[in-house]
């Protein structure tokens, strides 16, 4: 097999493939350098995590998978001709979006509230970086996701239900990182 | 001409198709994550179970919302450097 026909056995565009795997990278190296950094207190970061709002963050997966799988659909249903299931579909992908964002909200607030900072240990560091730029993606891909609602072409849809599921899958592994593994 | 016009609509309706079995996996997935921090188990099994629970949705995801499922070679690919970075997560995580 080629190289070349290799890479057209990817799904769509290659571009998009190119910022999965560079985002994946990115926060990849983020969450190796915090455990790194975790070496130097394990029991300051254990103690630091226990203020976390697990469960929050546990209803956050439920509701970033549930979103991916109704942009997932979208694209199907796109493509058997199904248009307006496809766009309320990535509406409702988008609405949960939200929901993350306000669930990630209250709990920066709580933090706020106990006067938790990221200058309050290292921990609080690492989690405001990594859930905040994770943050600032569910953000964008929100505004994607409605996006190719109204600009529903099917490759428009793909592409951003793409950047969506790279963002599901950042948080899959972002999750049991820095909220479980004390 | 949309692709499945020729397909009965039951056999669309009726079977819950590869997508919505990912999903309702990853579901049951995420609760399985939340009973293991519950159990009274060493630290260690917990966090390699948690781990392994994530690699397991990472993959469902790759596969399925992602559609690597129609390309092995690079579900393979993706699951091995997934896999390799658990196992560093892992072993920094037992030091």
């Amino acid at each position: 097999m080629t190289e070349a026909s290799l890479i057209d056995e990817l799904p769509g565009e290659l571009l998009m493939w190119v910022l999965i795997i560079s985002e994946l990278l990115v926060f990849g190296a983020g969450l190796i350098a915090f455990m790194g950094v975790r070496l130097t207190d394990p029991a300051g970061f254990a103690e630091a995590q226990s203020h976390l709002y697990r469960t929050g963050a546990a209803l956050n997966t439920a509701v970033l998978v549930t979103s991916g799988y109704l942009a997932a659909q979208a694209l199907r249903w796109r493509r058997i001709a199904r248009r307006g299931a496809a766009r309320l579909a990535l509406i409702a992908a988008a609405a949960l979006g939200v929901v993350f964002l306000i669930i990630k909200g209250a709990e920066y607030a709580g933090k706020a509230a106990q006067g938790i900072t990221y200058e309050t240990h290292p921990f609080f560091l690492f989690y405001y970086l990594l859930t905040g730029f994770h943050a600032a993606h569910v953000l964008a891909g929100v505004g994607i996701l409605l996006l190719v609602a109204w600009r529903d072409d099917p490759r428009n849809i793909e592409a951003g239900a793409q950047f969506w599921h790279m963002v599901d899958l950042v948080w899959i592994m972002l999750f049991p990182v820095i909220y479980l593994l004390g | 001409m949309p692709a499945t016009s020729s397909f009965p609509k039951y056999s669309r309706r009726r079977l819950p198709n590869a997508l919505t079995r990912a999903w309702v996996t990853l579901l049951a997935l995420s609760v399985a994550s939340a009973l293991l921090t519950v159990l009274p188990i060493p630290s260690t099994l917990l966090g390699g179970g948690i781990l392994i629970l994530a690699l397991a949705k990472c993959r469902i995801i790759l596969a399925r919302y992602l559609d690597l499922a129609a390309s092995p070679g690079w579900l393979r690919g993706f699951t091995m450097v997934m896999t390799g970075f658990a196992l560093i997560i892992f072993a920094l995580y037992l030091i």
